[in-house]
Order: C-alpha cells, then sequence, then structure tokens
C-alpha cells in the first residue's frame, strides 16, 4: 500500500468519523431535561417518596387559573384526599417521562383485632363516577370548601406552580390543586443529568484531520507531480554529489577501505588520571574524534 | 446503495455511542423519609388559629352577637357568651368576661385521628384574674378547629410540662389506662366529691381547687337561706364525657377538658324566690317558690400518670351561669 493509498483510506475514516461526530453533536442528549406527564384531575399528588426523589429539582405543575401547592402530614393528605380525585406521580420509569396512577389512600395499620368481616371485601360492580347530565359545573374553591388548618406550607401561582422540592419538608406529602377544581394539564419535574459527551468533540476533529489528509492525498491524485519529483530528485542527487568526500582517517573512510576500527577504552590509564573539575579539559585520545566534523 | 449504507451505519453507529453516554434513571425512593414535626399543628398553622379565633371573639364583643359565631366558635363557648352578651346588655350589667388575646403557650396533639384538639394558655387579662385555658377541637379533617370552652385557671395551680411539635401530645380516650384514674373515673368521682362536699370520701383524692371552695360556699349559704324560707336548695351536677377530651401530658399523665352542667334549684315553701336585678335578663318563664340556676362550666383536670406521687386536681374552672328557670 502506498502512502497515497493509505492517506485515501484515512480520508474516508475520516469522513466516517466526521459524519458521526457531527451526527452525535446534533443528537448530543442535554444535561438539564425536564420529565412530564400529563394530567386529567383537579388534584396530583407527590408522596414524600417521591419528594426526597426529586431532590434538589424541581417539581412543576400546569393549569388554568390559580394553582397552590400545599403540603400536609401523609396521615392528613390521606384523609383529605379520601374523597376527591387525584393523580399521583409514582415514579420516573424514563428520563422524561413521569409515570402517574390514580391516587389510592393508604390503608390503614392492620389492627390486632381476629375478626374481620366478611362483608369488607371490595364490591366487584363499578360504580359510576361520571354525571351522565352533562352540565358544567359552578367553578367554586375547593380549598375553601374545607378546613386549611393542616396545610402547611404554600405556593400558588397563576397557570403554573414550581416547587423546588427540597423546600417541601421531609416526610411531608405534596398535593397540588386546580383551586377552582378544573383539571390540571401536566406535571413535570426538572432533572440534572450525567452525560458523558466527551468524545463528540475529539471525533469531529480527528474526523476533520483525517478528511483534510485524504483531501490532500486525493488532490495530489489529480495533479502531475513528476516535474516536482523530478526537480527534488535533482537537488537531492546535487546535495549528495556535494557531501560525497570523505574526510581520511574518519571512521566512515575507515569502513568503505575495509579497515578494522580502533578499539575505545573507558578505562583510564594509570599515567592518565581522570579529570577533576579543577583540572582543565582532557584531550580525546582518540584520533578520529581529532580528525572530527570540522 | 453503498454510500447509504455507510451513511446508515454512521448514523446508527453515533446514535448507539449516544445512547451509552446517558447515566441510567436514578433508582426510586422506596422509603419516606422520617415526619420531623409529628404535631397536628405547627406554629404557624396553631397560630393562624388562634389569630382567627380571637378575631371571631372581638368581631362578636363588639356587636354582642353570638351570631357571629361561626367557625372558630362553637359548643358551650357560645353558650357561655351568648349569655355573657345578654348580661352586657342589660343596663348595667356586667362586661363579657375578657379573653386574653396574647397566649403564652399552645399544646398541639401528634394524633392520626379524630377529633383531635389543640390547647393554648393565655396570659392573664390584668392582675386581679389569672391565665386562661383554651381548648379547641377539630371534628374532621373537612372541619375547623374550633374552641369549645375555656377557663380561667385556678390560683396556685400549674399546667403539666406538655410535649412540643416534635412529637405533639397524645390525644388519649376517656378511659384511657396507665393514669391513676382513667379521665372517665377521676371525672367521676370528682363530681362525686362535688355533689357531696367536703365530707366525701374523695376530698382527699383531689389536690385543693377554689372552684370546688366557692361551690361549696355558695352551697352552704344558699342552702341556709333556703332553710329559712322553709325551702331547699339542691345542686345537680352532671358531667358530658361525650364532649369531654383528653390531651396527654410529657410526664405521662393527662389533662382532662370537661365540660360540667350544674344545676342549682333554689326553692321557698311560703314566697316566691327573689332574683338579683343583674341576673334578671337570663330568667326564662315566670319565677315563683323555685328558681334554677343553670351553669355550664369546664373544667381543666390533670390526672397524673399511674404510680406518680402527683395529686389529681382541677387546675382550671369557670362557673357560667347561662339561664335561670322555673324548672
Amino acid at each position: 500500500m502506498t502512502l497515497r493509498t493509505a492517506a485515501l483510506v484515512a480520508g474516508a475514516l475520516g469522513v466516517l468519523l466526521l459524519i458521526a461526530g457531527l451526527i452525535a453533536d446534533a443528537q448530543r442528549p442535554p444535561a438539564d431535561i425536564e420529565a412530564e406527564a400529563t394530567l386529567d384531575t383537579a388534584v396530583v399528588v407527590y408522596s414524600p417518596e417521591m419528594v426526597a426523589f426529586a431532590g434538589d429539582n424541581t417539581l412543576g405543575v400546569d393549569g388554568e387559573g390559580d394553582v397552590v401547592a400545599l403540603t400536609a402530614r401523609p396521615v392528613d393528605a390521606d384523609a383529605w384526599l379520601a374523597e376527591r380525585d387525584a393523580t399521583e406521580v409514582t415514579g420516573l420509569p424514563e428520563w422524561e417521562t413521569l409515570s402517574t396512577a390514580p391516587y389510592e389512600v393508604a390503608e390503614p395499620e392492620p389492627t390486632a383485632s381476629p375478626s374481620v368481616s366478611p362483608s369488607a371485601s371490595p364490591s366487584p360492580e363499578p360504580s359510576p363516577s361520571v354525571s351522565p347530565s352533562g352540565e358544567e359545573a359552578e367553578p367554586v374553591d375547593i380549598l375553601a370548601l374545607t378546613s386549611s388548618d393542616h396545610w402547611r406550607e404554600q405556593w400558588s401561582g397563576v397557570d403554573r406552580v414550581a416547587v423546588p422540592a427540597a423546600q417541601v419538608p421531609p416526610g411531608e406529602t405534596l398535593v397540588v390543586v386546580s383551586r377552582d377544581g378544573s383539571p390540571l394539564a401536566a406535571t413535570d419535574m426538572t432533572l440534572s443529568r450525567e452525560v458523558n459527551d466527551g468524545w463528540i468533540t475529539p471525533l469531529i476533529w480527528w474526523g476533520v484531520a483525517l478528511t483534510v489528509v485524504g483531501l490532500i492525498a486525493l488532490i495530489l491524485r489529480f495533479i502531475d507531480t513528476r516535474p516536482w519529483q523530478a526537480r527534488a530528485e535533482k537537488w537531492r542527487v546535487g546535495r549528495h554529489g556535494a557531501t560525497d568526500d570523505v574526510d581520511p582517517g574518519s571512521r566512515r573512510a575507515l569502513r568503505a577501505s575495509g579497515d578494522p576500527l580502533p578499539d575505545v577504552t573507558l578505562d583510564h590509564p594509570a599515567d592518565n588520571p581522570p579529570a577533576t573539575p579543577a583540572s582543565p579539559p582532557s584531550t580525546p585520545e582518540n584520533p578520529h574524534d581529532q580528525g572530527g566534523r570540522a | 446503495m453503498n454510500r447509504r449504507v455507510l451513511g446508515v451505519i454512521t448514523g446508527a453507529s453515533a446514535l448507539l455511542l449516544l445512547t451509552g453516554c446517558v447515566a441510567d434513571v436514578p433508582a426510586p425512593v422506596t422509603e419516606a423519609p422520617a415526619l420531623e414535626q409529628e404535631a397536628a399543628l405547627l406554629e404557624p398553622q396553631s397560630t393562624r388559629v388562634v389569630e382567627e379565633t380571637m378575631a371571631e371573639i372581638a368581631a362578636a364583643d363588639e356587636a354582642q352577637d353570638s351570631e357571629l359565631f361561626t367557625d372558630r366558635v362553637g359548643g358551650n363557648a357560645v353558650t357561655i357568651r351568648k349569655a355573657q352578651y345578654t348580661l352586657a346588655k342589660s343596663d348595667g350589667g356586667p362586661a363579657p368576661v375578657t379573653v386574653p388575646e396574647n397566649v403564652q403557650a399552645v399544646y398541639s396533639v401528634g394524633a392520626d385521628t379524630w377529633p383531635r384538639t389543640l390547647a393554648a394558655v393565655t396570659e392573664e387579662a390584668d392582675e386581679d384574674s389569672t391565665p386562661v385555658v383554651m381548648l379547641w377541637v377539630q371534628d374532621s379533617i373537612d372541619a375547623d378547629y374550633q374552641m369549645r370552652g375555656w377557663a380561667h385557671m385556678i390560683p396556685g395551680a400549674t399546667i403539666p410540662a406538655m410535649s412540643g411539635t416534635t412529637s405533639g401530645n397524645a390525644q388519649l380516650d376517656v378511659d384511657a389506662e396507665g393514669l391513676q384514674a382513667t379521665p372517665e373515673q377521676a371525672m367521676s368521682d370528682y363530681l362525686e366529691l362535688l355533689r357531696s362536699g367536703t365530707g366525701s370520701e374523695f376530698n382527699d383524692v383531689f389536690a385543693a381547687d377554689s372552684y370546688r371552695e366557692q361551690l361549696f360556699a355558695s352551697r352552704a349559704t344558699l342552702s341556709e337561706a333556703a332553710s329559712e324560707a322553709e325551702g331547699e336548695y339542691v345542686d345537680t351536677i352532671q358531667s358530658d364525657i361525650e364532649n369531654t377530651y383528653v390531651m396527654g401530658t410529657a410526664d405521662g399523665g393527662a389533662l382532662v377538658f370537661a365540660p360540667v352542667t350544674i344545676k342549682s334549684a333554689f326553692s321557698v315553701s311560703d314566697g316566691a324566690v327573689e332574683i338579683a336585678d343583674e341576673q334578671q335578663p337570663l330568667v326564662s318563664g315566670d319565677i315563683e317558690d323555685v328558681a334554677v340556676y343553670t351553669y355550664v362550666d369546664t373544667l381543666v383536670m390533670y390526672v397524673p400518670a399511674e404510680g406518680s406521687d402527683e395529686q389529681m386536681g382541677v387546675v382550671a374552672a369557670d362557673h357560667n351561669l347561662i339561664k335561670i328557670s322555673d324548672s
């Protein structure tokens, strides 16, 4: 394989690397993302576990009108939510998706009583939950309908409320409601994630470099360089001709004449002590060095 | 063809590389962090409850209209205040009892069920009065905490140590064990003491208190007066266990908040009972030879833990006349 062929192959590889790098750069995943979920209830719940999961990130809820976020003890939130339709954010199955489920009130702790009524089994018949009348209900303030004594912290906003999860006291449930009872639109959680994309930029530069090499080889393929080569050959021959004279007595002259090269000992002869820092520099004994490359 | 395949391979390779450069979704948190403040009401919440209560009382006092007690004041507190307004509206009638606005301590429960209570001790209204112990009750999650009763502290009595908001105080039942007596039994014994007087076997069981001393003194005076008129004086004392609430204390004891109804019947056989002018506004019906004074009292009793050296006793009580009738 000639140098030119190798350069062309490198150029082709460079083009591939460059394309791959540019595609990767265009599709580079963002480090800061927003996981979302759509909602269809007026109330959304983040359990203490989900609030802890959110850590230092922000929880947001979009709706129409006043949107209010409140915290409460889990048992109080359960009691308040018991008779309301609510959606619970249950997890983060994918980076950009929040999973949700209808909120279910936590079952009370089982008692030690051995007697359990068999009638406690749930009815298999679904109960109708949607009014067939189709009439629009009067907007009400669902927070004002009941006591607000159990709410501990509160944030509010118009069309959206965002709550830093770190500001929710540990162990408390976060409940977000649309004050007028209209369904909330969506909830989101801003997240920061680690993206290992440090290889993309070097890949692009390597691709550029190899492509340039290949491009040069390709250009040279279509240019007649023989005059330049002949001129270079002539210059090289001329330069060699000027330097063919061999210094008599040099190692090169000895090799050319077939004479053996002199042995060189590293030991100092007794009558020639090693130089000390105070003594003048010793004269090299090697006659070939004396011949020098002056 | 080859270029297209190469392009596809290159693009797919880039995307494959990208999929590997994002960290996995973090693992879910499966265990809820511990609640730092377990009390049902924290200070900002209880402050709001107290302030709204005081505002409602102030508005009602200004109008001397008990109908203005809607959200934050209820139960016997309305009945008692209504009688005080009735007296205050008469010429020269006494002003309603002052309920100090500033509280010096608030006690919340850490209960998970209902009803729940909140108690507060106010500052003294003036030099001649003692702090007032107030009781709020929340019947359900949807109901506001409502002030149901108050009572002035017995001179010399102290409120036992109570738990803070970290854990809250226990909400106990009237039949709670682990005390010197169940709250229900303690109240029953104390009412028996009130009925029987100082000769009761329970006189030494309970610490001395000015409430029963005044009741006994009044009874002695009125009994003597009735006897002189060949009549009699009889106190009928009943508790209201259904509306009695018990809050645990930090030392394992309990504070019992009990409404008590006392009907004092004064009768004469040779004439008519004369009602004092300042009490006339509370008269209901025609009073002739019998006058029944109805009092709705609020008692706050401390029941120490079982094995404690402390003595049971009433720490706060008020004697509130609400009606005078002929039966």
